[in-house]
């Protein structure tokens, strides 16, 4: 297998770590590369440790759990939803839909068109 | 190039690899209200504290959250007959959750958003690069010291796409697909949004560490 130039390797290091690379072939070259080139293993090694650090201080951190008020406001609302099927009621909800378009001309330039429109949608179905 | 985001939940078809706990075939249409409702709470409320871990970095405080977090509830059980069994069920929820928020929560502060042009190849590598230069395991140690509020506030504080993008990412460990699907965004605007986010988390992490004087010299 040819090499590829340590710049591709690096550009898609991140790509990598993260397993986001679909093709095949692309993912081949870069393994292969990374097995040939220290400087890029090593610069592969720096960039999965600074991730996983920032993963580890995240998952660390944010782990709330939810209040036992909110469970059981959340059994409690169910049980009423279930209630209210089993009588035939029905309710009404209404959406707000925004929907966004961005439109680059130049590359630079950027223009955004907001349009909002409600749904109305009865459960149950 | 246009975009258009569309906010409504759809279905999200990504394959479960995370619970091999739906592998009995569900029949939706021959299933009772009472049989869905009881695999609604078997399946779906284990989710909860996780949902609401996201909620508090969704809203950035408990009222709101838990608010959130009962929307999400009720919106999904709704719509639970419209979820294919087998598919990945967090990732649905997650997905009312995101639509819940940026419907409901977000309607009243339109705050101007986050411009979200793609990152060519070689911006990606120099926003890698630069975390990578400051990844020296020294510097690790001293951002492991961190008291948990401060990587609370440092995330707190990126703009609310990245923060998204990063907690879905490198939280849940969700793909950059789902994300896409959770977010309702490209899959390259995902991946923009997770380099910049991961990237600017780095450098407040730093910064708290400089002001709690972890770290010596070039105070901020």
């Amino acid at each position: 297998m040819s090499q590829i130039p340590c710049d591709n390797c690096r550009q898609s290091l991140v790509l990598f770590i993260d397993n986001e690379i679909d093709d095949s072939a692309t993912f081949n070259e870069i393994a292969f590369h990374l097995q040939e080139c220290d400087e890029c293993r090593n610069q592969l090694e720096t960039e999965r440790r600074a991730l996983n650090l920032i993963r580890t201080l995240l998952s660390r951190s944010c782990c709330e759990t939810a209040p036992s008020t909110l469970q059981e406001r959340i059994a409690h609302q169910l049980h009423e939803l279930q209630l209210q099927e089993l009588a035939g009621y029905t309710q009404t909800e209404i959406i707000t839909q925004y929907r966004r378009t961005e439109i680059t001309i130049d590359g630079e330039t950027q223009i955004e068109i907001e349009t909002s429109h409600e749904i109305r949608r009865d459960f149950p179905f | 190039m246009a975009i258009t985001l569309d906010l409504m939940p759809t279905e999200i078809s990504t394959p479960d690899s995370s619970s091999a706990g739906e592998l009995v075939r569900v029949d939706r249409d021959k299933e009772s209200a009472a049989e869905r409702t009881k695999r609604f709470e078997r399946d779906a409320l284990q989710y909860m504290n996780q949902l609401y871990a996201a909620a508090m970095r969704y809203t950035k405080n408990p009222e709101d959250a838990q608010d959130l977090v009962q929307d999400t509830y009720i919106k999904a059980y709704n719509s639970f007959h419209q979820f294919e069994p087998g598919t990945n069920l967090k990732a649905w929820l997650y997905r009312v959750l995101t639509t819940t928020f940026i419907n409901t929560y977000r309607k009243d502060q339109r705050r101007p958003q986050t411009s979200d042009s793609e990152l060519e190849d070689w911006q990606i590598a120099e926003a890698s690069s630069h975390t990578s230069d400051q990844g020296k395991s020294t510097e690790d140690v001293v951002l492991e010291n961190l008291p948990d509020s401060d990587i609370k506030n440092a995330l707190a504080e990126i703009p609310e796409e990245f923060r998204m993008a990063v907690y879905l990412a490198d939280v849940e460990g969700f793909s950059y697909k789902e994300i896409a699907e959770i977010v309702g965004v490209p899959a390259g605007t995902v991946m923009s949004r997770l380099h910049r986010g991961r990237k600017q988390l780095r450098e407040k992490l730093t910064d708290y560490a400089r002001e709690r004087g972890y770290v010596k010299g070039g105070a901020k």
